[in-house]
């Protein structure tokens, strides 16, 4: 009995260490190929960042106003109310808009919108041997499939981050209106906290996002098989490896950022 | 559970030399997956210049090979050697530069879904040689005359039958002139007559360009026509090889139920 038990959980855990393991390695090959001549990738580069601002947009722009007026905005209007601190608000932006929630969901949306659309990409790609016939026409699938959208999807997650945060104050300064607030003491309060470090911080930490996002999807297309089906599977692992890897690293950084900058804990 | 001694009871080994050296070896290769064992000591050499095919039951280990070949695939244990070349020892770099004396047809194609029929077949004339643009139209206008698609150059792939997409492959393969020409499966998913009209084009092609060529399958029709060697496969070892005629006339129980399509012999459902 414990054995049989001890044997299903070693074969799934070793699996997974090998595939993060074998995604380490490819961290390692994309950022060497990238930085080692030639750049054949440019092309594809502008193509794959044009397509991830196409795609992510709109959903990111709905889904941080939404989210900002709802959560941080109506919900902590509801409790600063109470002690008639409504003012609180701005400075509560910074901790909620700027340092989570703008760069936690753009990696939602960049995750669930780009990075399956790049899984099922280079997935189609793998299960019709494309992938195989690049590397036998003596072309590096790293270098001219990897790379660009690791590059863009970095790029694209650090300004999509500072797009996330102006619509996610924008959720909050809708909060203080409904609740017939002047927006004076909201931009005060907002500014007594911010702190350069929490803006580059979060563009960092959001940078860092679309690097795991761009990996992780593009080693789930890569690594696809088993058909339509296996795609399917690779989209969905994806995204769900996706977020864990995201929220796994935000737990670290942001640990990693307050004991560097004890600054930012102190709420004035 | 069969003993070993079982499982390769009918593999004599058995290797008629064609007379000439070989292009491709494989050295005592061992390929696994997991528990799936796919290539179990695999010794086998393909002649140069000449068509050859390896023939064997689905899932034995025909299309392993040729990603061995080509270093897609590493062997766990055992060599495999192209020209005298070892391709595992290979660096990356060296890779990249080997594989350009190949050509490969794959099971589909592989056409590349966002180029056009043109573009695919220059694709590889644009990326390794320093040819102008009207020099790459030429070659390839010539080749896709070669596999009857001289007017279809400016369609996607998804625009074209199974058939069309392996011949759009096929002038893929050969626009580099390469030394090997590698067809994974090239019968498969294609009536028999079109399966006809693709191996006459082969030997045709080959009989122009020379190079050789190694054909995956298991379709006997396409042996017969085609194959001017033979080494047949099973459970990832050569059952027997050698030229075409002396493996139609072998007394192997297993070469010959695979080669006549009969139901009795050793080959079961398993």
């Amino acid at each position: 009995m414990v054995r049989s038990v001890a044997e299903r959980a070693y074969l799934p855990a070793r699996n997974l260490l090998e595939e993060i393991g074998d995604m380490m390695i490819l961290t390692g090959r994309t950022i060497v190929s990238a930085l080692r001549p030639p750049y054949p990738y440019g092309g594809e580069f502008v193509s794959q960042f044009l397509f991830v601002l196409k795609l992510c947009w709109f959903p990111l722009l709905i889904s941080t106003l939404a989210i900002c007026y709802a959560a941080p905005g109506l919900q902590a209007a509801n409790f600063l109310t109470l002690f008639g601190a409504l003012d609180r608000l701005g400075g509560i932006f910074i901790l909620a808009a700027v340092r989570e929630i703008g760069p936690a969901v753009t990696a939602v949306v960049l995750a669930g919108v780009a990075g399956t659309a790049i899984t099922a990409d280079l997935g189609a790609r793998k299960i019709r041997e494309e992938l195989d016939a690049l590397q036998v026409l003596g072309v590096d699938p790293v270098k001219n499939l990897v790379v660009p959208r690791f590059l863009a999807l970095m790029v694209a997650t650090g300004l999509f981050n500072v797009y996330a945060i102006l619509f996610g104050i924008f959720g909050g300064l809708a909060a203080e209106l409904v609740n017939h607030q002047p927006l004076g003491p909201f931009w005060t309060t907002f500014f007594e906290n911010a702190d350069t470090t929490d803006l580059w911080g979060s563009v960092v930490k959001c940078t860092v996002y679309g690097a795991i996002i761009a990996i992780i999807c593009c080693y789930k297309g890569m690594t696809a098989s088993g058909g339509a089906e296996g795609v399917g599977r690779a989209v969905n692992q994806a995204v769900v490896l996706a977020f864990l890897a995201v929220f796994a690293f935000n737990y670290v950084f942001t640990q990693m950022l307050l004991a560097t900058h004890p600054e930012i804990l102190v709420i004035k | 559970m069969a003993t070993v001694e079982q499982q390769f009871e009918w593999h004599s080994g058995k290797n008629r030399s064609a007379g000439v050296p070989d292009a491709i070896e494989f050295i005592d290769v061992y390929k696994s997956f997991g528990s799936n064992k796919v290539l179990q000591g695999l010794n086998m050499g393909l002649p140069e210049g000449m068509i050859s095919m390896i023939l064997g039951p689905s899932g034995t280990g025909k299309s392993v090979c040729i990603k061995h070949i080509v270093g897609l695939l590493y062997p766990d244990s055992g060599d495999v050697v192209v020209h005298g070349q070892s391709v595992p020892s290979l660096s990356d770099a060296e890779l990249f530069e080997f594989r350009r004396q190949f050509g490969v047809l794959f099971q589909d194609g592989a056409l590349f879904g966002s180029l056009n029929l043109y573009d695919n077949v220059a694709f590889p004339l644009r990326q390794h040689t320093e040819k102008g643009e009207e020099e790459i139209a030429e070659i390839v206008n010539r080749r896709l005359r070669e596999v009857g698609l001289g007017d279809a150059g400016q369609k996607m792939p998804n625009e074209l039958s199974g058939g069309m997409r392996k011949r759009a492959g096929f002038a893929r393969a050969l626009v580099l002139d390469p030394q090997i020409v590698l067809f994974d499966e090239p019968d498969s998913g294609l009536d028999p007559v079109r399966t006809a009209l693709l191996c006459e084009l082969i030997k045709e092609i080959h009989a122009e360009n020379g190079g050789t060529y190694v054909v995956i399958t298991h379709d006997i029709m396409s042996a017969r026509r085609v194959a001017e060697y033979i080494a047949v496969l099973w459970r990832g070892r050569i059952v027997e090889a050698g030229l075409a005629q002396d493996l139609f006339d072998s007394e192997n129980p297993f070469v010959k139920q695979f080669l006549s399509g009969e139901s009795a012999g050793p080959l079961g459902m398993e």
